[in-house]
């Protein structure tokens, strides 16, 4: 072999060499990439074309009586800076002017935001800095219509309640952050999941800016939206009555307040308002805003969370319960001094300490009696007799509208038998000692007025689930007293309207049942008072059952004097507004 | 001539050339047709460069179509929110508490309850219903 071809044969095998070590070395570097770091890499990748985004479900619209809307959505914008990539676009002989120029022009358009936040955001070492949420739209067309430099809109939606604060406490507010919105309080937390919808997501590759390939490979799951309820209430009357309680509570420089208005025939709650509320829009301002005596906070509903003493209007439950078992007819007397002392139980006196002689079981109601009412509680009635009509009535059970509604207390043998004493039972008899929630007192009216059968009170009307409906019905929830009874004691409420304290109730053109209440409470003197009216209208056909209740009035004290005018301008607007003919003929 | 079986000194006798294999295996039938091996090329780059050209001129649509999709979308978007602020706009101006301050702003005032006179008439029926002969 010559030296000339050994030597092309020696190069040949350092170049076949060489080529060998340089596939090795590309073998092993693909071994690393390919299978050591595969997976990994392959799944950045992926993260950094596939997207998964959350497509949230729109919350549902809730509705008045009449379709108008009482919580709806809205989009608005939040603006986002991006100061790490502002500093890295600008450099640092113009990253000063650019600043002061965007700055100067963000406050100009978000006047809300300060110069000094702006510039101390932008000096931030971060990726994104939220410096305004929730924008107004005409800013944000002028921040897009700006095209401004690492700056975003991000939109977001935002729960809304164009009336403001009517019917606050019934609907209550929607709590919104980053992550999720939960309803808080009233219909937005009783139906919160049904509101909520459920979320889809929506995986697909997405380009630089961000936008989805809807044309490549795709996964979607639909967003459901969230149902939508309508209501009972009717907008005009709540405003008029939310309106009215709020100038009532205002004018007797009251604490707080309560209206309820229920429909007679179905239990339909037609207005449902309190004083002092709030505007669920900004719920925030009145977080420290307290309701019912100062008990609660603003965001309860006190007509189904303030539990009260009811005074005299419990008086019409105790003559129920005597004129259902036929014990009394409202004709029935005795004699009423003034006091009565009763053999295990302390004295009773009238509330204006005078007697009132031989009176009838109407003049017991007229005259607002306690005697009277004790008399037929214990003597007449009994622990046996009359607390089952106090359970009958609903009295210290949920009424069922809401599911934490406060269920009042009584004292009964059966479930206090070591602190009962006869005492409760006189003391009950005229709505002292027994605490009731201003929806139960205003069922127990409603189920006066509906002959004697108390329905179901219901708020929600209608729930459509994306189509499927499902209308409440008004359901019986049992016969509380005979229909003869609930006559009587209708003519005998009636008297007490015409004859009684409750005469500044009187609807003009109409007639009416209805029961004053002056409660005190215990250890407060005795012009601290929780004034009411209850009662119905008109008599001669009930439709609807009106409560009324200011807690504490300055000015005038009494049911009949602080609570009634309220109840005969609601009562008032109620037969203008549903043009029902008068029947005070 | 200087050839290679002269250089390593073989006698041996060489294998008759395939001329007539080779030829057969350079006559190549990929469409059912005898093409040689420059035309199959030709025709595979335009085959591949039709191809090419379809697929982009496809893709191309595609990317147009998604454009134009995404632009629908956030049309609809728009459109959605446009909506969303109109119906709150309308259900704010339906609001009794807005109808009540724009009345107010008119100078109109609510209805004096105090002022009410309900006339009495006895002996009043209501009319029923107006029976057809004497119907206008």
């Amino acid at each position: 072999m010559s030296v000339e071809l050994r030597r092309a044969r020696n190069r040949q095998m350092l170049i076949f060499l060489l080529v060998c070590v340089g596939m090795v070395v590309l073998m092993g570097r693909l071994y690393y990439w390919q299978i050591v770091r595969g997976d990994s890499l392959a799944q950045a990748a992926a993260n950094e074309h596939i997207q998964n985004q959350i497509l949230n479900a729109p919350r549902g619209v809730i509705y008045d009586a009449n379709g108008h809307i009482l919580a709806t959505n809205v989009v608005r914008d939040d603006v986002y800076i991006e100061p790490i990539q502002f500093s890295a676009d600008h450099g640092p002989d113009i990253f000063q002017s650019a600043l002061e120029k965007l700055v100067s022009t963000l406050h100009r358009i978000l006047p809300s935001v300060s110069e000094e936040t702006l510039y101390k955001d932008f000096n931030l070492e971060l990726q994104t800095v939220r410096i305004a949420s929730r924008i107004d739209p005409a800013q944000s067309e002028q921040l897009r219509s700006l095209q401004l430099p690492d700056i975003f809109l991000e939109p977001r939606t935002w729960r809304i309640y164009p009336a403001g604060s009517l019917a606050a406490q019934v609907l209550g507010y929607v709590q919104q952050d980053d992550q999720k919105s939960v309803g808080v309080y009233g219909i937005e937390r009783q139906y919160d999941q049904l509101l909520a919808g459920r979320p889809g997501s929506f995986t697909a590759e997405f380009d630089l800016s961000g936008n989805p390939l809807v044309v490549g490979a795709s996964a979607e799951q639909p967003a459901i939206a969230g149902a939508d309820l309508t209501l009972t209430l009717d907008s005009t009357l709540q405003y008029l009555a939310q309106t009215a309680l709020a100038d009532a509570v205002k004018q007797l420089d009251a604490v707080s307040g309560t209206a309820v208005v229920v429909n007679v025939r179905t239990g339909a709650i037609v207005v449902m308002a309190g004083a002092p509320t709030f505007d669920p829009n900004n719920y925030g301002k009145s977080a420290t805003l307290t309701g019912c005596l100062g008990q609660e906070s603003v965001f309860f509903n006190p007509a189904i969370y303030c539990a009260y003493e009811p005074g005299s209007t419990m008086k019409a439950v105790t003559m129920a319960a005597a004129l259902d078992q036929g014990l009394i007819t409202p004709d029935t007397t005795f004699n009423d001094p003034g006091y009565r002392a009763f053999n295990d139980a302390p004295v009773v006196v009238n509330w204006n300490g005078l007697g009132y002689g031989i009176e009838s079981m109407t003049q017991v109601l007229e005259h607002s009696a306690n005697v009277g009412a004790a008399y037929v509680a214990h003597d007449i009635l009994g622990p046996d007799r009359y607390y089952p009509y106090l359970a009958k009535f609903g009295f210290g059970q949920a009424t069922g509208i809401n599911s934490q509604e406060e269920t009042g207390f009584y004292r009964t043998p059966a479930n206090s038998p070591t602190v009962w004493t006869p005492s409760d039972l006189t003391r009950q008899a005229f709505g002292q000692s027994i605490e009731a929630t201003p929806l139960q007192m205003a069922m127990a009216y409603a189920a006066i007025a509906n002959g004697g059968v108390m329905m179901r009170p219901y708020v929600v009307a209608v729930c459509n689930n994306n189509g499927h409906m499902v209308t409440t019905q008004p359901e019986v929830l049992r016969r509380v007293i005979s229909e003869r009874a609930a006559m009587l004691l209708t003519g005998m409420l009636r008297h007490s309207a015409t004859d009684g304290f409750a005469q500044p109730a009187q609807v003009p053109g109409y007639t009416i049942a209805a029961k004053t209440g002056t409660a005190t409470t215990q250890g407060l003197s005795s012009d601290q008072t929780e004034a009411s009216v209850a009662g119905f209208i008109p008599a001669t056909n009930p439709m609807f059952v009106i409560l009324v209740k200011i807690d504490r009035p300055q000015k005038t004290i009494y049911g009949g004097t602080a609570a009634a005018p309220l109840w005969k301008y609601i009562g008032q607007q109620l037969m203008w507004y549903y043009h029902v003919p008068p029947d005070a003929v | 001539m200087y050839s290679l079986n002269k250089r390593i000194g073989g006698n041996r006798a060489l294998p008759p050339k395939p001329i007539l294999a080779a030829k057969r295996r350079r006559q190549l039938h990929p469409f059912f047709f005898s093409m040689g091996p420059v035309a199959l090329c030709i025709s595979s780059v335009l085959l591949i460069g039709l191809m090419a050209i379809l697929y982009l001129t496809q893709l191309g649509q595609a990317v147009t179509a998604n454009q134009r999709l995404q632009d629908y979308q956030a049309q609809q978007a728009k459109l959605r929110r446009q909506n969303q602020d109109l119906v709150y706009v309308i259900s704010q101006e339906q609001s009794p508490g807005y109808i009540a301050s724009a009345a107010k702003s008119l100078g109109l005032v609510p209805t004096d309850p105090k002022t009410l006179h309900v006339l009495m008439v006895k002996n009043l029926e209501l009319i029923r219903e107006i029976e057809p002969q004497i119907k206008p």
